[in-house]
């Protein structure tokens, strides 16, 4: 479901709300507000969430623990 | 050219305009565009003395009525009678006109008259009272004595024929004694009875004793209510005190010690007759006194009441009269034609809007001169008007703490309004802290209307910054997914991408590994895996993740930041800016900083293990960067050609700092000598001024020596715009911007480490809230534990709102603050500017603090 090409997905999908953003802005004095928010906003909730996703995309370490019970080792 | 509509993005285009008024109506001109609140008047008359203008007398007259109005309300207060308060959303005040201020002024003298002479005699009513109650206790008091003693008048005489009789002898004995009616005067005694404060009668009694060497009988009884000083207008308790003496002097000097010791004498006949008469009258005047009394307060309180309807809006009225006054005193006078002359800012797309209010009040003043506004052309550095709404208001006024932005720079704000609160949340990141935060901030903004009146100064702080603390919370509920945390535990939202590898023999305290469920196939798709969780090298993981984060969301902060200071340089047509700072500015940062972000995503975007390679460090990466460029560190390489290219970007960052250094400043000097060898000159130190008529603006060359012309010449604001051309000086700068740009865009990148630090803070401190209390309690059973879960909820719960919301959430906006005024301001805004400060009735009522009192 998920892979390295959700990353470029994502772009896209992030790249198209900003063009939305940047044309369904309500006009007038307040545009440019709309338009820097909106976009910037959206980039940067994409950055954190690309940011998250590289960091697990080819883990060079695993989940390690000791304290595991018998019942939810399966899960 | 068309009107450039005003936006948020930088400030409004501002004009200095000169209005002519004619003198009748400036107080109407200026109460109208006090409404308005568009204009900002400059002071023309800054060489005289706050004594020497024009509207001294008047404002004088109404600092008058201010005080006779505050006098009010201070005896309102004393007489508890509540204030009606001003509500600028319903109340509406028209503006006054001058017989209406004269009519308001003669009633405020009137009415202090009214309630001082009120009060006055209420005093001395008070004063009456109290002293004749204090006669009836002494007569009351007293009149035991002289029953006592007169029953022993014969021992009194033994005591003074014989000294070594005992003065009263075993007075309760014979205070039956048939003839009560024998005279003191008989033997000579006489006695002074008064009333004294009870925490002065040992004083009293040792002075008494001590002058006239024990030559005195004192007598005295408490008075079992406390009495009002009307001096002091607080319970005070006494007692009644008779004093018997031998001799006129002794009493004449007992007389006057009790006065100088504060108490008060009265006549009291020795005759029981008499005094009961005497008591008689004194309660009859008692109760007269008494009566009046409560008349005077019932008028004086209606007085007050009728007062207290309209004291607001009156304290309103001349509060708003008398900045119009001290604006008038800004104006210059021009006695030939008598007409004032105002001269101030007003932003250039309003102008018509003060010209049709100019009209409208010529209209209502049925005056043939018309009210003239002039733009006029200046050289002055307009003041930085940058608009607010609702929203923007608090986060333009955390940027305006900082400085106020250059006229026209790119308003610092705009990036603000998201980036300050999304690296608020990178910090803050838990979902569970966030909803919690989510819901204040939208009670806040629902009940807006009430909650605007709380006047609790903390409260009021956060509420201002409402909208703040919503778009921060919004953004932390999206941090709080991506780092799964809600409450320090994990949302299992998507399966894991990882599972566990039990070995066949699996006893539990064994350590288990996880490995990922399909190699080159699924990843967990939003936010960090939860099986993360509670590892042992969950840390290590966490760590290393957010310390790359903050790198890269730092990077990209600051060179959003840099790319401002292109568009600023673009705005003010200065394409040296750009060539000389913003672009080797640019390819600095880029090459390195830029460079290191591009490792980090590239090695993330590498499987290591897969191509069997091993992945390198990156920090050592970039030491051996700048220590030996050309060698790699233990030879592993990021990329094939990594250490040309390494080599490369060093270059190219080091050769930006002689651009850096060097561009500007001399293409200054050869511009300015350009410029001398085609025989231009500096205008020189006196800023000059054309005034243009109304109706031909294009014409800059019409100005026929209009009288506004001349009067520009002194500024307070005036920064020199025509400065002499100093190489020295130029240079001086851009070493120094040039050593800041570069040393900060290293200590700035690490000052962005700051997001890893806090939001790992954060989550370790909930984590440790939740082990030492919920955790706890839900491994305790039964009822007991029941009950130790209640509390310990409880406990969890006020605990985390306390610490991790309040207190962490300060500490978050605090850093988050810094980055944006540092790290993010340093790259493009200049900070050059100076505030738009309207004269503007509206903003008079909301920052006064005197007049805080009156608005409800």
């Amino acid at each position: 479901m998920a892979n390295g090409w959700s990353i470029i997905i994502g772009l896209v999908i992030v790249a198209g709300m900003c063009v939305a953003a940047w044309i369904f802005s309500p006009k007038g004095e307040n545009q440019v507000l709309w338009r820097s928010s909106l976009i910037l906003a959206f980039v940067s909730c994409y950055l954190m969430w690309a940011i998250t996703f590289l960091a697990q995309l080819h883990p060079l370490i695993e989940p390690r623990r000791s304290d595991l019970r018998k019942e939810y080792i399966h899960h | 050219m068309a009107p450039k509509q005003d936006t948020p993005f930088r400030s409004a285009d501002m004009s200095m305009v000169q209005l002519y008024i004619s003198n009748e109506i400036g107080r109407e001109v200026c109460n109208a565009l006090g409404e308005l609140g568009l204009v900002h008047f400059r002071d023309l008359n800054s060489e005289l003395s706050a004594f020497q203008r024009a509207f001294t007398q008047d404002i004088r007259r109404l600092d008058n009525v201010e005080r006779q109005l505050r006098y009010f309300h201070s005896q309102m207060e004393k007489a508890g009678i509540p204030l009606r308060k001003f509500d600028p959303d319903v109340d509406i005040l028209t503006p006054p006109t001058t017989t209406e201020i004269d009519e308001l002024a003669e009633r405020a003298q009137t009415l202090e008259q009214r309630v001082s002479s009120l009060n006055e005699s209420y005093e001395t009513l008070k004063k009456r009272e109290v002293e004749l109650t204090e006669w009836r206790w002494v007569l009351r008091e007293a009149g035991g004595f002289f029953d006592r003693a007169h029953g022993n008048v014969e021992e009194i005489r033994a005591s003074t024929d014989n000294d070594d009789a005992p003065l009263l002898q075993d007075v309760e004995q014979h205070n039956t004694a048939a003839d009560v009616e024998r005279s003191f005067s008989g033997m000579n005694i006489g006695f002074v009875a008064g009333v004294i404060g009870r925490d002065r009668v040992d004083a009293f009694e040792r002075i008494l004793w001590r002058t006239l060497r024990g030559n005195l009988y004192m007598n005295q009884a408490e008075i079992p209510e406390p009495l009002i000083d009307p001096t002091i207008n607080e319970p005070v308790l006494k007692n009644v005190f008779v004093i018997f003496a031998h001799g006129k002097e002794i009493l004449a000097k007992i007389r006057r010690i009790s006065e100088s010791m504060g108490a008060e004498v009265y006549n009291v006949d020795e005759h029981s007759d008499l005094r009961r008469d005497q008591v008689h009258e004194v309660n009859a005047r008692l109760e007269d006194v008494q009566n009046v009394l409560r008349n005077t307060q019932q008028t004086l309180e209606a007085e007050l009441a009728q007062i207290s309807q309209s004291l607001s809006a009156w304290m309103i009225t001349i509060s708003k009269e008398k900045a119009v006054y001290n604006t008038l005193n800004l104006f210059s006078y021009d006695r030939a034609r008598r007409t004032l002359i105002a001269e101030g800012w007003c932003p250039t797309n309003d102008l018509p809007l003060i010209r049709s209010t100019l009209q409208d009040v010529n209209n209502r003043a049925g005056l043939s001169v018309p009210s003239i506004i002039n733009e006029i052309r200046t050289n002055k550095t307009p003041p930085t008007y940058l608009k607010t709404n609702k929203f923007t208001e608090a986060f333009q006024t955390i940027v305006n703490a900082y400085g106020t932005a250059t006229y026209q720079e790119v308003n610092p704000a705009i990036p603000v309004i998201v980036t300050f609160p999304f690296l608020f949340a990178v910090m803050f990141g838990d979902f569970g802290h966030a909803l919690i935060m989510l819901c204040a901030a939208l009670a806040m903004i629902y009940w807006e209307k009430p909650l605007k009146k709380v006047t609790f100064e903390l409260f009021a702080m956060v509420f201002y910054g409402r909208y703040i603390v919503l778009v921060m919370a919004v953004f932390s509920v999206y941090t709080g997914l991506i780092y799964n945390d809600v409450f320090s535990k994990s949302m299992t939202l998507f399966d894991s991408q990882w599972k566990w590898v039990v070995p066949e023999n699996f006893k539990e305290g064994m350590t288990v590994k996880a490995v990922l469920r399909e190699p080159n196939g699924y990843r967990y798709p939003f936010g960090l895996d939860w099986r993360w969780h509670g590892t042992e090298n969950e840390l290590l993981f966490i760590n290393s993740y957010k310390m790359k984060m903050a790198i890269i969301l730092g990077w990209a902060h600051m060179t959003y930041s840099l790319c401002f200071s292109y568009i600023n340089a673009r705005h003010f047509k200065r394409p040296i800016d750009i060539w000389g700072n913003f672009v080797p500015g640019m390819i600095f940062f880029q090459s390195i900083f830029g460079y290191l972000v591009l490792c980090i995503i590239y090695k993330w975007s590498v499987d290591w293990f897969g191509t069997g390679r091993q992945p390198p460090g990156l920090l050592n990466m970039l030491i051996y960067m700048f220590l030996q460029p050309g060698t790699l560190d233990g030879g592993v390489e990021l990329y094939p050609g990594q250490a040309t290219v390494q080599v490369i970007l060093l270059l190219l960052a080091v050769i930006q700092v002689p651009i850096l250094l060097f561009l500007k400043p001399f293409y200054l000097r050869w511009e300015n000598n350009r410029a001398r060898a085609k025989g231009y000159r500096g205008i020189g130190e006196r800023s000059r001024v054309s005034a243009l008529d109304e109706d031909d603006e294009e014409d800059p060359s019409n100005g026929d020596d209009y009288e506004g012309a001349a009067m520009l010449t002194h500024d307070e604001h005036g920064d020199g715009e025509h400065e002499e051309f100093e190489f020295g000086e130029v240079m001086i700068h851009q070493v120094i911007h040039t050593i800041e740009f570069c040393l900060n865009s290293v200590s700035h990148t690490a000052s962005y480490l700051r997001l890893w630090a806090l939001s790992l803070a954060h989550q370790q401190l909930s984590a440790v809230l939740w082990s030492m209390t919920m955790a706890k309690a839900l491994e305790s059973k039964g009822l007991g534990g029941a009950i130790f879960l209640v509390v310990a909820f409880a406990m969890f719960f006020v605990l985390s709102v306390i610490i991790l919301i309040i207190m962490e959430g300060v500490s978050a906006m605090l850093h988050s603050l810094r980055l944006a005024w540092v790290e993010s301001f340093s790259k493009f805004a200049e900070f050059g500017g100076w505030p738009f400060t309207p004269f503007s009735f509206k903003q008079q009522l909301e920052e006064s603090e005197e007049l805080k009192e009156y608005i409800g």
